[in-house]
């Protein structure tokens, strides 16, 4: 049995005292009483899931039955469900030296601190393997820094080259009739790809693209392209946000899509006839702020998932460390350091 | 497609990475992963060459019996002990093995008549007509932009194998450069002005060819890992890009670069590219350009930066005298070849500024390229097998990510792919003979150091690799080389080094 315990030094948090429950369960004795997931109960919670089919197949209820200890509330089985699921999340190539649920954590740091009799070695064993999960949690999540940082980087570019391109052809309105005879036989490959979601691209289609001459007509390109509100004929960057809109990758998939659903690429990419349907990700499109008149392209642009994707996106990200999709697509929602209101833009237009 | 087909499109397959999008990895007679630079006189096609005894006008007959649908078919069937069984086990799904079966005969019919291109141009029973012939025939059958991957894979060979017969597939003198090294700007085989790439169509590609595929991403990621390692405590940073294009790769190791934790300082950054004088158009713009973007990025993101450019020769040669050094400053090289850029570069050039690079004993050098495959004797012929072997995994791994999206991945072929193919043809046309070694290996023989690939950057890879089909994989061949593949094909590899003499140690 596990009784009261020090409080380990690897706890992110302050460790109150521990008193032990006449069920057996360890509670804290700070204002909001934190179960403390022991070996043993641990293993009977595991137990119960497994009888119960899986992780996802469990309910915090069903395993609360199961279970049968006293104290334990559906409010602890539920977050400690959620980690074990998140826990399960397969990483393949992690599987040999992970230990996913955080749980598990606790489960090393109790045995760790309560037996005295534990090897050096099996201690320094352990800690190694948690600081290897640690480790590859900081890379998921500069990972997914990085994968955004690139792509907002990439849709000011694609941002840069449709402005400069609608400056050179001096079009206020662009005719969509116009998109269907240029004859770019890749447009259509465009189209197929879905929403690819580069406005600016797909206009640089439209007009032909020959009289493409970036070198010129620079003026403070740099900045233009960061800002949200320029009045680019670009469409679908229509998010206040900085780097907001576009930029995603053209995947679009649907947000339920688990990691490993991922590479079955064709599954969720194959409603596609309509290549404009883009509504690919299930949720209920958002009203669309969409600044500029877009009447004659609207029917083109109509699927800015990648809107919708942020809203939950956002959640999804502050939800769990855990990558996901560290594709572009994220691109617009950035680490919070780069999106607040006030970019530290150099108003001094640094020409290094 | 039920097991039985896929039991007998096993054997049918040649082990190209199966230009169908069957699992298999199908290895027919000798030929197997670590064979197949060298064993491709097994598969010399059936050119009975003791009939070219005497000048013949017409290889009509000849080609013909390359084509014989029978004469496949026996051959296929006849590796295939089994074929019969598995066929006749599933009565119902007849017709679509049927179709697949077409499929598959005629990829490898495609594939017999590329090597006896490659090998009239160049073998040992040199015939440049019969050459011609037979791609003339190829051409006929293949389009660039439909049919199975096998198909446009071979469009595009034929028309790299023509222009080597034509001679234009010259990179070879200098007074080329300019029209050929404008990349994906002048397709030089052809003439037709449809068929230059229109910028869209090349940022375009770019942009799907990264989001389709982690074979960009890798290699940023992987050398800026490496480059936020070896930095890691210092303050000025001085990363010298030898092919900067966009400037992508550095948009994340900014990102990186103002995270930093542990209480230290953001440091500061500077970047030198260095850029071709005669024709500067690039991919989108000027390297000017590039560096105002990047100068605009790191001003978002509160980075303190600066950024310079260094003309290369006009022959491309890099002279270390031309960058400048500020004293304290841990200094980079950066190489990115082939894929992830993909811009044609000189060996020579590439030479120079790696040599270059070891006179400025640099703190990290990276370098990223394709992998190939072991170069056997094969000569030309067997490496131009192994490149088809090489695009071939390219087009199996874009499709199985995303086989609906054909046309475009049409346009990745186009733009990119189909370039790199004429290129990495012309290179290897001009080189048969010779050793033409991985610059990896180059850099361990002139005294480069490696630098252990950490933990985390192999950990990065392979969560990177985990958001894409996964077909791919990462590999450490070396303490210093994470090398990137798709099924049994390794691609692209990465590898870290540092100055051969390191006066820190």
């Amino acid at each position: 049995m596990f009784h009261t315990k020090k409080p380990s030094t690897m706890n992110s948090h302050d460790r109150p005292m521990c008193v032990q429950g006449d069920s057996g369960l360890v509670l804290t004795t700070d204002p909001k009483p934190r179960l403390r997931w022991t070996v043993e109960l641990h293993e009977r919670f595991v137990d119960a899931v497994a009888q119960l089919g899986g992780p996802d197949k469990a309910t915090p209820k069903t395993i609360m039955r199961v279970m049968g200890v006293k104290g334990l509330t559906l409010y602890h089985l539920k977050s400690h469900l959620q980690k074990f699921r998140l826990g399960k999340q397969p990483h393949k190539d992690f599987n040999d030296h992970s230990i996913k649920d955080g749980s598990a954590l606790d489960l090393q740091r109790s045995s760790a601190s309560s037996s005295g009799m534990m090897s050096r070695s099996m201690n320094e064993m352990q800690m190694e393997v948690q600081r290897r999960l640690h480790e590859q949690l900081e890379v998921q999540r500069h990972l997914q820094l990085r994968t955004e940082a690139q792509g907002k980087y990439i849709q000011s570019l694609l941002e840069k080259a449709c402005q400069t391109l609608a400056g050179d052809q001096n079009l206020a309105s662009v005719s969509y009739k116009g998109m269907g005879n240029q004859g770019i036989s890749d447009m259509g490959g465009m189209k197929e790809f879905g929403t690819l979601n580069f406005p600016a691209f797909q206009d640089l289609n439209i007009y032909g693209g020959d009289q493409l001459d970036l070198q010129h007509n620079m003026d403070r390109p740099s900045l233009d392209g960061f800002m949200p509100n320029s009045d680019n004929i670009c469409l679908g960057k229509k998010r206040p946000s900085p780097y907001g809109g576009s930029g995603k990758s053209p995947l679009i998939w649907s947000d339920d899509l688990r990691l490993q659903d991922l590479g079955s690429g064709p599954a969720c990419l194959e409603p596609h006839d309509d290549p404009f349907k883009g509504d690919q990700i299930q949720m209920a499109p958002p009203s669309l702020d969409r600044g500029t008149d877009l009447d004659s392209m609207s029917d083109m642009y109509e699927i800015k998932p990648s809107h919708q994707g942020d809203a939950l996106d956002e959640k999804k990200f502050e939800a769990s460390a855990k990558l996901k999709r560290p594709s572009p697509r994220r691109a617009e929602r950035m680490s919070p350091m780069i999106n607040t209101g006030g970019m530290p833009q150099g108003r001094n237009s640094p020409f290094g | 497609m039920t097991m039985a087909i896929d039991g007998a499109q096993f054997e049918l397959e040649l082990d190209f990475s199966g230009y169908s999008s069957t699992t298999t990895t199908a290895t027919i007679s000798t030929e197997n992963d670590h064979d197949r630079g060298g064993n491709w006189n097994g598969w010399s096609p059936m050119v009975d060459w003791e009939t070219l005894s005497g000048p013949h006008d017409d290889f009509q007959d000849l080609i013909d019996s390359m084509m014989d649908d029978g004469a496949l078919m026996n051959q296929s069937i006849r590796l295939t002990p089994d074929t019969s069984n598995s066929m006749s086990a599933s009565g119902t799904v007849i017709v679509d093995e049927e179709t697949s079966c077409g499929d598959d005969l005629k990829g490898l019919r495609l594939v017999h008549l590329l090597i006896a291109a490659a090998e009239a141009l160049t073998g040992l029973n040199k015939n440049r007509d019969l050459a011609r012939v037979i791609l003339v025939r190829l051409k006929e059958l293949v389009s660039p932009n439909d049919g199975t991957n096998m198909e446009r894979l071979a469009a595009y060979f034929t028309d790299a194998l023509q222009g080597l017969l034509e001679g234009t597939g010259g990179i070879h003198s200098n007074k080329h450069h300019s029209e050929t090294n404008n990349g994906p700007y002048h397709h030089h085989h052809r003439d037709d002005p449809q068929q230059r790439h229109h910028q869209s169509d090349v940022l375009g590609a770019f942009q799907l060819l990264q989001d389709m595929s982690p074979y960009v991403k890798f290699g940023h990621f992987t050398a800026n890992q490496a480059i936020l390692e070896a930095v890691a405590d210092d303050r000025r940073i001085h990363i010298v890009d030898y092919d900067i294009m966009e400037g992508i790769q550095w948009a994340s190791l900014m990102q990186a670069l103002v995270s930093r934790k542990g209480g230290r300082p953001t440091p500061h950054l500077r970047i030198t590219a260095l850029s071709r004088s005669g024709s500067s158009r690039r991919f989108i713009g000027t390297v000017q350009e590039t560096g105002r973007r990047l100068v605009a990025f790191a001003a978002s993101i509160g980075l303190p930066f600066s950024f310079h450019q260094c003309r290369l020769d006009s022959d491309e040669t890099f002279r270390p005298s031309a960058l400048k050094l500020v004293r304290g400053e841990a200094l980079v090289m950066n190489c990115m070849l082939h894929l992830p850029h993909f811009s044609y570069r000189a060996p020579d050039s590439v030479a120079s500024f790696l040599s270059g690079a070891k006179t400025l004993n640099p703190r990290l050098l990276t370098m990223v390229e394709e992998e190939v495959g072991p170069i056997g004797d094969g000569g030309f012929v067997g490496r131009f097998m192994d490149s088809l072997h090489h695009y071939s995994a390219f087009y199996d791994s874009l499709e199985a990510g995303f086989p609906m999206q054909g046309r475009a991945r049409g346009l990745v072929e186009r733009v990119i792919l189909g370039p790199r193919i004429s290129w990495s043809l012309a290179r290897i046309y001009r080189v048969r003979g010779e050793e033409a070694c991985p610059w990896g290996v180059w850099l361990a023989a002139e005294g480069f150091q490696p630098v252990k690939v950490s933990f985390a950057n192999h950990c990065q890879a392979k969560l990177l690799l985990g958001v894409f089909n996964d077909g791919y994989r990462v590999e450490e061949l070396a303490s210093n080389r994470l090398v990137l593949g798709w099924k049994s094909r390794r691609l692209l590899s990465a590898s870290i080094w540092t100055s051969p003499s390191d006066p820190d140690l």
